[in-house]
């Protein structure tokens, strides 16, 4: 049987309609992903919380007729990036910290970076946490 | 009802109403915690306590509906008390502040 062989190449991908019902879908990839890195059940939590908290953001979005969204998670050389992304470049900036404070705040506290994009390209957030262990 | 979430409640103690969650409070499944935590706030004039021994889950949109109940229910001078929290979500109370608001046990 093979060792461990997750590399900080490895990107998992999942395109999510833009519908509340799937939201859990994305912490299932997230949560899944995660574990194998070697994240503990706390900041695994944290991840799904932090996941869900950007897509529900996404999803409130009314300014775009976007049909989906893709998540892509992707271990780095401490951890794990998560990164945002939606073909519609209408979505950026997509929370205003007066009326997301809920959400920002736990964003914030619950990841190690957050890059918020206001470019031509397709991401819209990325997220980072560490992993207390070596990968 | 969704079989990620479910919620009842119980009028049975004397002056007091038991609201029991059960499963994930997320966007999916928040307007039914709302429409059910609402309907419990009209019943009886005393404390709500909400039992969350088996809530798996919430993020903002369930803190949002806990602090609307919150608000509608001091307008009648009630009080609100959530009890059995997971650490992961006694720690999105104190995150945000929420633990001042809410007495927590």
């Amino acid at each position: 049987m093979e060792e461990n062989s997750i590399s900080a190449k490895d990107k998992i991908e999942l395109v999510l309609p833009m519908k509340p019902e799937y939201v859990g879908i994305a912490r299932l990839l997230v949560s899944g992903v995660a574990s194998r890195i070697g994240f503990d059940i706390d900041e695994i939590e944290d991840l799904k919380v932090a996941v869900s908290e950007v897509c529900n953001k996404l999803l409130s979005q009314t300014i775009c007729n976007c049909k989906s969204y893709r998540i892509v998670a992707m271990p780095c050389s401490s951890g794990m990036e998560i990164s945002f992304e939606c073909d519609n470049r209408m979505l950026r900036k997509i929370f205003n910290d007066e009326e997301d404070s809920l959400s920002v705040a736990i964003i914030n506290a619950l990841m190690d970076k957050v890059v918020c994009f206001n470019d031509d390209s397709n991401k819209i957030i990325v997220m980072y946490k560490e992993v207390k262990g070596v990968m | 009802m969704s079989e990620k979430f479910n919620i009842s409640f119980n009028n049975e103690d004397a002056g007091q109403l038991v609201v029991y969650v059960k499963g994930e409070i997320d966007i999916y499944t928040s307007e039914e915690f709302k429409l059910k935590l609402n309907e419990a706030a009209e019943l009886g004039n005393g404390p709500i306590i909400v039992d969350c021994t088996h809530l798996e889950y919430i993020d903002s949109t369930g803190l949002g509906i806990f602090v609307g109940v919150f608000k509608k229910l001091k307008q009648k001078n009630r009080n609100i008390k959530i009890i059995n929290l997971k650490d992961s979500i006694k720690k999105l109370f104190s995150i945000t502040s929420l633990d001042k608001l809410f007495e927590i046990k």
